[in-house]
């Protein structure tokens, strides 16, 4: 007998083409009463930064705390810990945790936006603003860009002017806790409105540089600016 | 022999047997069982990455809080950790015993970091557990130790392209370039040309 006649296989088919249906319709269906029931991205959604941008940007959704991201760890120790903070400078500086502390740490509030399509709403901060540094080291008026230095060699660059807002700043605590290892301890930059890739974890130095550099991801595809608003994702 | 019937007719001349197709399946078995390892690992790891926003495919992080009821010696810093470390049941030397602040102090163990309030007693411990074969599947398909790992890398994917080659023209027919391999070759090619023009491109 034909295979193509034969009524079981027809049966079958149909059988498996009906469920394979249902299955995708449970699941669309479930997928809709997922994000029905996001109500932190709900409400996100509905609010306005104080700079008139909304307060999530398009196609993120909020979680409740920072996801681990990867890349390679860097020596999570204080003890051993050195900042350096160099390139266009009077004074190139090398900060243990110790002089961190000594200088003035403030807290700041921010959400922070992964380009992964996740964002955290109000992370408590602790550490010191970038701004505070490049003052102690004497800033060139040559300097137009920052460059993160992380550990094993990760970089990320960010412009001058967006790299001295009030809220980026390296930081050692994340909600009242020493940071974890896995969110780049001891020490990692924050960079609040840029995607968070640019914040480097496990922070090993600053250089002020007078040429854009394109660093770890954005030589790998990954957009040169990041912002979350203008969903600069990719290069 | 024409004696006792009609002679046959002459048969058409035989045209040589391609042995071609004979090669690209054994090509393609070998190959494909020197693939087996590698495919593996980049196939595994390739997964988990992709997923990386779902979970973090090189780590498996713990986090816990207690109390010591030990007071701390706020003046010895090493036997601080001692005490801390037998009531949490920690085995090994720490790497480094840093006093953060007067009160705080950091024990830093290989996998794990205790951040202590001496004052308090109170402990938060923090750390990252590899997990074993993932980290070092994932460790390769970065290709994270460059050096002769590149090389084999390169051959892995020679060995891919011989495979995907070989594989088109393997079988002769309606299930090889002349039916189902031609529609499912075709279908191949689309779904990335077809993701590129809708949905995005760079």
């Amino acid at each position: 007998m034909d295979d193509r006649s034969d009524p079981c296989r027809s049966i079958a088919r149909r059988e498996f083409l009906m469920r394979a249906a249902s299955g995708t319709v449970l699941t669309a269906l479930a997928g809709g009463l997922y994000a029905i029931s996001d109500h932190l991205t709900s409400e996100a959604k509905a609010q306005t930064r104080d700079d008139g941008r909304p307060r999530l940007p398009p196609g993120q959704r909020v979680i409740e705390q920072l996801k681990p991201m990867g890349g390679v760890p860097g020596d999570p120790s204080r003890a051993s810990f050195r900042l350096k903070v160099h390139g266009e400078v009077e004074s190139p500086l090398e900060l243990d945790f110790a002089g961190l502390l000594a200088m003035s740490p403030v807290t700041r509030r921010s959400d922070v936006h992964c380009v992964t399509g996740w964002s955290v709403l109000d992370a408590k901060w602790k550490g010191l603003t970038i701004k505070a540094l490049a003052e102690r080291a004497g800033l060139r008026p040559s300097a137009r860009h920052v460059i993160f230095e992380g550990a094993a060699g990760y970089t990320a660059n960010v412009r001058l002017r967006e790299a001295l807002a009030d809220d980026v700043m390296v930081a050692w605590e994340l909600d009242d806790h020493p940071l974890r290892r896995q969110h780049g301890a001891p020490v990692r930059a924050v960079v609040p409105d840029l995607y968070f890739w640019k914040s480097s974890k496990w922070l090993t130095g600053i250089r002020f540089v007078s040429r854009d550099q394109p660093g770890y991801w954005e030589t790998r595809g990954y957009h040169n600016h990041a912002d979350p608003w203008k969903e600069e994702r990719y290069g | 022999m024409a004696d006792g019937g009609i002679p046959e007719p002459p048969r058409p001349p035989r045209r040589p047997k391609l042995k071609l197709r004979k090669w690209l399946r054994a090509l393609h078995r070998d190959f494909g069982y020197v693939a087996v390892g590698l495919t593996f690992i980049y196939a595994l790891s390739g997964l988990a990455v992709n997923h990386i926003a779902d979970w973090d495919p090189n780590f498996e992080s713990f986090e816990r809080e207690y109390t010591v009821s030990t007071p701390l010696p706020t003046d010895d810093d090493a036997a601080a950790a001692a005490i801390v470390q037998q009531h949490a049941g920690i085995e090994g030397e720490p790497v480094d015993v840093y006093r953060v602040t007067d009160d705080l102090l950091e024990v830093t163990f290989e996998h794990r970091t205790l951040h202590i309030t001496l004052g308090e007693g109170k402990v938060f411990e923090e750390g990252q557990e590899p997990r074993l074969f993932i980290r070092a599947a994932n460790w390769l398909h970065l290709n994270r130790g460059k050096k002769a790992w590149t090389w084999f890398a390169d051959g892995y994917a020679v060995v891919l392209l011989l495979l995907a080659t070989s594989g088109i023209f393997m079988l002769p027919g309606r299930k090889g370039l002349a039916g189902r391999g031609a529609i499912l070759i075709g279908l191949g090619i689309a779904v990335p040309l077809v993701y590129l023009s809708t949905v995005g491109s760079p």
